[in-house]
């Protein structure tokens, strides 16, 4: 064997080779990380009709609570779309199995004293239960006469079909 | 039905966008490329999106997205089937030890990386949907993949494409992306299998299958393309239009096996035959209508999925340079490290990692695959885009600097030795280059 070849396959063995074991170690050491709970997805949201009622902008409260919600996730941080008419976008957080937004809400006309406030949608996910299911409340804060109103939300299946988008 | 006004509109509104910004990022000596990829992303959320929403989603309503899509699809599965057809593995063959060793840690050095890097970003990008390995490999054959044909423009642009440098860079780069691609469909049989009633060994059985009666079967065939070139000096339009057919059954082999539909197209002109000028002819064909109107349309698509605003905060800026820092480290510091190494002039082998480091189109392709199999996150996915447009617009000021025009005529073994017919000059956004 030439000195030549003989480099070239120390080389090789020291650059391409033990990389290739160090990145054997890193997807073992990767299997232990733990990642936030994907809520990445379509949620059906049902509001509680009841508490929905005594609101006094029920028309603006429901608008969040009995639609449908697409969140984006990238880690920790969401991106809620919901599927109103005014199509109300908001950021949040998921932390452990708690899931929080800050939603404004779009003032509806025939309400009164609930446009254009923030309100607090906050959650708790049971990654259990198939499909996965959220349960939680939207509140103002800002509204004293307001009451929480709770939901439910369940994730709905992706749509099927692979290939390109 | 698809509301062909708003389509038609789109496409123009993509056209001349495309056109107008790749115009000025040549004044800047930037290729075409580069200008197009920066102008999908200013059509999507992050600029227009952001400045006038009213006017974004009137060009651009979610529901008419999914045509646009299609076509691009169109569009990128003929790109692949082109970048298959200029790369030629062999020509590292031709290079000896050095452009092996070069090649191996380019491939090598970026992937390790991201998978170190992937420790952080892990739990803080993605989600327990997606499994670690999934997500290692993924950035990995995502930091790794070159473009190869913009750096065979660049190259062509430089008068380089015989040099040494040039010889190597194209040969590391055809095994960058053979490589790339194979772990990338990996990648995707693994996602895909765990959604599937099919067992992953049946998938990958079928690949395997699929693979070898491509490479020992379909090509022989195939040289039967060269044979009528070499003697009528043409292919009639019948062949060409059998040509394309093959390319699209192939890839939809690929996509019914459970991978997708590029690989299908990549494979197939890999595995077509490589004389210069049959692929010049090919090319010539195929590439005006892909490159000015299909690749467009995929970079106005890339582009309405890129928010660079999900990229808020220092945080998240934090993460996007170190995935810009990691993937420079792994792939301009292991090309520029390995190729010294092998006794490549210093300032020749940093000129060749910073071609290497070239990721543009190839890049996007990729990224969207893994937003669509759901392996990266929407932020995580503008990172990337941010990184591949940061990366692809460093090459050439950089090569310019490392290897100055007067470097190169001071340089013999740099200089151009044989006609500077590239073995793909095509797609980078640029058409027709002689």
């Amino acid at each position: 064997m030439s000195n030549t070849s003989r480099n070239f396959i120390v080389a090789y063995v020291l650059l391409v080779g033990l990389p290739l074991v160090g990145l054997a170690g890193v997807l073992r050491t990767g299997r232990s990380l733990v990642a936030p709970i994907s809520v990445d997805g379509v949620w059906k949201i049902e509001g509680d009709a009841s508490r929905l009622a005594a609101q006094p902008c029920a028309k603006s409260v429901s608008s969040l609570s009995n639609t449908s919600v697409v969140i984006s996730q990238s880690g920790k941080n969401l991106v809620l779309t919901f599927n109103n008419a005014s199509k109300t976008v908001a950021s949040g957080t998921i932390d452990g199995k708690s899931v929080k937004a800050s939603v404004v809400l779009t003032r509806d006309s025939s309400d009164n004293g609930c446009g254009d406030q923030p309100a607090a949608w906050t959650a708790t996910i049971d990654p259990k239960s198939e499909p996965k299911s959220l349960s939680g409340a939207l509140s103002f804060n800002a509204c004293p006469s307001c009451v929480p109103v709770e939901f439910h939300a369940l994730k709905q299946p992706r749509a099927a079909g692979g290939g390109a988008h | 039905m698809p509301n062909l006004f708003t389509l038609v509109l789109q496409i123009a509104v993509v056209l001349a966008a495309c056109r107008l910004v790749g115009e000025l990022f040549r004044k800047i000596h930037q290729p075409r490329v580069v200008g197009e990829m920066f102008a999908g992303i200013m059509l999507g959320p992050s600029l227009l999106g952001w400045i006038a929403p009213h006017t974004s989603a009137y060009l651009f309503p979610t529901s008419s997205l999914g045509f646009l899509n299609a076509l691009s699809q169109v569009g990128v599965v003929v790109f692949m089937f082109l970048v298959g057809l200029g790369i030629n593995p062999r020509e590292l063959k031709k290079q000896g030890h050095a452009a092996v060793l070069t090649s191996h840690v380019s491939i090598t050095a970026p992937f390790v990386l991201a998978a170190f890097l992937a420790l952080y970003l892990y739990p803080r990008l993605s989600d327990d949907s997606v499994a670690f390995t999934n997500f290692a490999l993924f950035m990995g054959s995502a930091m790794s993949i070159t473009a190869f044909p913009v750096l065979a423009r660049i190259l062509a642009e430089r008068n380089m494409l015989g040099s040494r440098l040039g010889t190597v860079a194209i040969a590391c780069a055809a095994v960058d992306d053979v490589t790339g691609w194979c772990i990338l469909a990996y990648i995707v049989v693994l996602i895909r299998s765990a959604h599937s009633s099919t067992s992953i060994w049946t998938t990958i059985g079928g690949i395997v299958v699929f693979g070898l009666i491509m490479i020992y079967g379909v090509r022989r065939l195939l040289r039967g393309y060269e044979r009528v070139y070499k003697e009528k000096g043409e292919l009639s339009e019948n062949l060409m239009a059998l040509m394309l057919l093959l390319v699209l059954a192939s890839a939809l082999c690929t996509e019914y096996l459970g991978i997708h539909l590029l690989f299908g197209a990549f494979l197939m002109g890999a595995i077509m035959p490589k004389q210069r000028h049959f692929v010049r002819y090919v090319l010539d064909r195929f590439e005006t209508i892909t490159v000015t109107l299909l690749l467009p349309l995929f970079f106005a698509f890339t582009g309405l999925r890129t928010n660079i605003g999900l990229v808020k905060g220092p945080e998240m800026w934090m993460y996007c340079g170190l995935i810009i820092l990691v993937a420079t480290a792994g792939k301009l510091g292991g090309s520029t490290l390995a190729s010294w190494l092998t006794g490549i002039p210093l300032r020749e082998a940093a000129g060749l990692g910073t071609l290497m480091n070239t990721r543009g189109l190839m890049e996007l392709v990729i990224l969207n695959i893994g937003l669509d199999i759901g392996v990266i996150s929407p932020a995580l996915f503008s990172m990337m885009v941010i990184m591949a447009l940061v990366t692809t617009f460093m090459t050439t000021p950089v090569l310019a600097l490392i290897c100055p025009k007067e470097f190169l005529a001071r340089e013999p073994e740099m200089v151009v030795t044989r006609p500077a017919t590239p073995p793909i000059s095509l797609h980078d956004g640029e058409s027709q280059v002689a």
